[in-house]
């Protein structure tokens, strides 16, 4: 009994351990709500860690295509994902017309961008970490690094 | 219970209490980091972009960057006329006709005043030097419009006027052009505005929308 105590407990400090390393860069949002008919309602939420592991496990000539792609921006971005962490609150872009809403702000460290129209809403939430580990992905998967 | 089963519950005890609060401290630590930021960023500029259109649609535009983010962006963009934070011109006439380096030291050591006042049937326009501000004020004469009614007559109509309204601080301007004799620096004349404290550069006021451009320490809309 005492032996299956301790497997328990181990089992289950690693599983903590493992949890709060999994979700320690935040939380990545996603939802889609469309008003049409037979529309289309996305809900989901991924760890910010995943996308990190995802793009290591990916194969490597996709990952190359998007950074050949993104090369001429990543400048920007690299520069993006420096300076927004020192703004972990505030609103960058407030658009509102004709009953559509569109907003970019950060909240709490997170990139949010929310889109309301008559026809769908849109909320994603992005750890700002994120943006910096896609970088640093792409960045070293460019050909010739 | 020995002692080798009662260290290991220690330890498992220490184990779990440990990844219990980890989460707690990464965020006091996130906090901690956010605050460092957040108080500097506090101190940062921002510059307020305000569109709003007061027809049906009632369109309203805002947006809000930190001077400093602009300052470190701006060098990474690199589209058409704009590069490395520098406006190229390609105008023949502003590059070779007028020297406007010549026309900026004059104003910069004249006396503050009036330099150009334009009264027209049209618009009235003045530009003018005060307190090391350039103003540039364009007032569209409501008198001037005219329109047909409905049976062909024209007839003039209460026209709200409209006003343009710059104010931009001569450090600014002269920033602006410290460039090369075909560029407008961009970057710097940001880096000259970060300096000042909360200023109103722009302001249009038309029948059907308003847009002001103002330097604020906030970075909440209004």
């Amino acid at each position: 009994m005492i032996l299956l105590a301790k497997i328990a407990s181990t089992a289950a400090c690693t599983v903590a351990l493992a949890t709060v390393y999994t979700f320690h860069e935040g939380v990545i949002k996603v939802d889609v709500d469309e008003s049409r008919p037979g529309g289309e309602h996305i809900h989901f939420f991924v760890p910010a860690t995943a996308v990190n592991a995802g793009m290591h496990l990916a194969p490597r000539h996709h990952i190359q295509q998007a950074a050949e792609k993104v090369g001429p921006y990543m400048p920007l971005i690299r520069q993006l994902a420096k300076e927004l962490p020192k703004y972990p609150n505030a609103v960058f872009v407030d658009v509102t017309d004709e009953g559509q809403h569109v907003r970019v702000a950060t909240i709490n460290g997170r990139i949010q961008i929310d889109v309301t129209a008559p026809e769908q809403n849109v909320h994603v939430t992005v750890p700002v970490a994120v943006i910096r580990d896609v970088a640093d992905n792409l960045e070293s998967a460019q050909p010739g690094v | 219970m020995n002692h080798f089963t009662r260290g290991f519950l220690t330890f498992t005890a220490t184990l779990l209490a440990t990844a219990a609060l980890l989460p707690v401290a990464t965020r006091a630590q996130n906090a901690t980091k956010d605050n460092t930021p957040s108080a500097s960023a506090k101190s940062d500029q921002w510059i307020h972009i305000r569109v709003e259109s007061k027809d049906d649609k009632g369109e309203t535009v805002r947006v809000n960057v930190p001077v400093e983010l602009a300052v470190k962006i701006l060098p990474c963009i690199n589209k058409e006329n704009l590069h490395a934070g520098k406006v190229h011109i390609d105008d023949a006439h502003f590059r070779d006709d007028v020297d406007f380096r010549a026309v900026l030291d004059a104003v910069r050591t004249s006396k503050d005043g009036e330099f150009v006042t334009v009264e027209s049937h049209e618009d009235n326009v003045r530009v003018a030097k005060n307190n090391g501000f350039l103003y540039i004020h364009v007032t569209e004469n409501p008198h001037s419009k005219h329109s047909a009614d409905k049976d062909g007559k024209s007839s003039k109509f209460n026209d709200d006027e409209s006003r343009v309204e710059v104010k931009v601080p001569m450090k600014v301007v002269d920033a602006l052009f410290s460039g090369s004799k075909d560029e407008l620096d961009v970057v710097a004349a940001l880096h000259a505005l970060s300096t000042f404290g909360d200023t109103e550069l722009v302001s249009v006021k038309e029948k059907d929308q308003t847009v002001r451009i103002w330097i604020d320490s906030k970075n909440v809309t209004d």
